[in-house]
């Protein structure tokens, strides 16, 4: 068996376990069963008492998705930040908080106004809608994380959020709202942007810990299930590590 | 057509026609790869994979986004130019800036328009040299060299946004590991009979390494349970439901 059908193996393998999980878990819900109660994450606990915060202050949130998009690797850690925009989105509306987003890569462009715009019609307010609170600023990640932390100065934000796809330029967006003395709430996955945020804010999601957003924010029941999905299937990968490394010891 | 027609193409349209396309083309290049059948179409004038087609008209209309953020960004620093927002100026130098830098493709689908009738291709070259080399380059390399001040000024302020006992504890053993990496790194002339080398080895290859693995498998889980809920269709950001 050659590299290539080893991993294609392996890959339909985990395919296959976790639609059994998720098909399992979905028939618990269904019969009633509670479903277990979440770790705190304060990146995202915080945020829907950081817009009322930012209601009474009259200021504005910025939310960074990062320089990841869709045409990318990081497709899928762009559509997980994304599910914070869905799930403050109603929270900024209702309590008609300004709200800018800003994206590094312009596949990301039509999700976030879609999401906002979604927002705003659900409250029969789509004459509020505008499409330029979602603002592209450049392709390149630097490029982005300067012209995010520019933004940042100019509009007079009171909570910043970085959640997303970063690399270590992510320091820049954080730079800028740490001079402001901003709270900032951010999730990522690079180790160099984890590296970068740390120091800034303990505020911090990290890794998985990012996919986490929507079941944090919502406590909707697609998103639980698919966090205890990944819960159960982390104890497994622990569980599969070591039995390999005393095996092979 | 009545309105009950209209709403039903609507919904269609907005709800179930993105649902179904995003879904079906998912589901046909994952299945591609996991199971590389022989499903071959002619593409271009040679045999090709039915899922590497699918990919390439996703980086087409990758490109057609590209358009949109053009225009969200003309609309954004063009309104704040015209209405002499706070910041104008920096938004006209953009605006500029995107100008001169699309001068090059410009004169390039000019050529191919007018063939010969432009005289001078060099005209081109300069400008592409003038604007990467020049501009583009030399501003990404100085903001790259700022991020090595906003990193260290983080590490300063590292204590600041610590509150608590262990929350303290774990930001001092940071800048601990940070600063026993960094003084390993250096050649100290005098010290060699101190183990450094391998003191640093061991927390950035081992300790570092481990942790990063550890991260790395998270981020694989996650990647791999909310893709599959895009294609199972419980999670639906393409579409109006």
């Amino acid at each position: 068996m050659n590299t290539h059908a080893w991993a294609t193996a392996f890959l339909a393998l985990s395919l296959l376990v976790l639609g059994l999980v998720l098909g399992a878990q979905w028939l618990l819900r269904k019969r009633g069963k509670p479903l277990p109660a979440l770790r705190p994450l304060p990146a995202f606990q915080d945020l829907r008492d950081e817009v009322k915060r930012v209601a009474e202050s009259g200021k504005t949130i910025h939310i960074a998705l990062g320089s990841g998009g869709l045409s990318s690797a990081d497709a899928v850690t762009s559509l997980a930040a994304l599910q914070v925009v869905e799930a403050l989105a109603d929270a900024v509306v209702a309590y008609d908080v300004p709200l800018i987003i800003t994206v590094g890569d312009s596949t990301l462009l039509p999700l976030a106004q879609d999401a906002l715009r979604r927002a705003y019609e659900r409250r029969d307010l789509a004459e509020l809608y505008k499409p330029s609170l979602v603002r592209f600023i450049a392709p390149m990640p630097v490029a982005y994380a300067a012209g995010a932390a520019y933004e940042i100065a100019l509009e007079d934000v009171m909570t910043n959020v970085m959640v997303g796809h970063f690399g270590p330029e992510v320091s820049l967006i954080a730079d800028a709202g740490a001079r402001l003395g901003l709270p900032q709430l951010a999730a990522a996955v690079s180790p160099d942007a984890i590296g970068a945020l740390y120091p800034i804010t303990n505020r911090l999601a990290v890794g998985e810990e990012l996919y986490a957003a929507g079941a944090q924010m919502t406590e909707g029941s697609r998103y639980l299930v698919s966090l205890t999905t990944q819960d159960i299937l982390r104890f497994i990968l622990v569980i599969a590590i070591l039995v390999l490394a005393v095996v092979q010891s | 057509m009545t309105t009950k027609t209209r709403g039903l193409i609507s919904i269609l349209v907005k709800k179930w026609a993105p649902i179904f396309i995003a879904t079906f083309a998912g589901l046909l290049v994952l299945v591609g790869y996991l199971f590389p059948t022989p499903l071959l179409v002619n593409y271009r004038g040679r045999p090709t994979e039915l899922r590497d087609v699918l990919v390439e008209w996703a980086v087409i209309v990758a490109a057609f986004a590209f358009v949109l953020g053009v225009v969200n960004m003309l609309r954004v620093h063009g309104g704040r130019a015209l209405r002499r927002r706070k910041g104008w100026f920096y938004s006209l130098a953009l605006l500029l800036a995107m100008l001169i830098g699309s001068l090059p493709p410009l004169l390039e689908i000019l050529q191919w328009f007018l063939g010969d009738a432009l005289p001078d291709v060099q005209i081109q070259k300069a400008l592409n040299y003038l604007v990467f080399d020049h501009v583009i380059g030399a501003l990404g390399a100085s903001l790259a060299a700022l991020m090595a001040f906003t990193l260290a000024l983080a590490a300063f302020r590292l204590m600041r946004a610590r509150r608590g006992g262990r929350e303290l504890v774990i930001g001092w053993l940071f800048i601990l590991v940070v600063a026993v990496v960094l003084l390993t790194s250096t050649p100290l002339t005098g010290l060699d009979w101190l183990p450094l080398a391998d003191i640093r080895r061991m927390v950035v290859n081992v300790l570092g390494m481990a942790g990063m693995r550890g991260l790395l498998l998270g981020v694989v889980l996650g990647t791999v349970i909310t893709a599959l809920r895009v294609l199972v269709i419980s999670d639906r950001p393409h579409s109006e439901f």
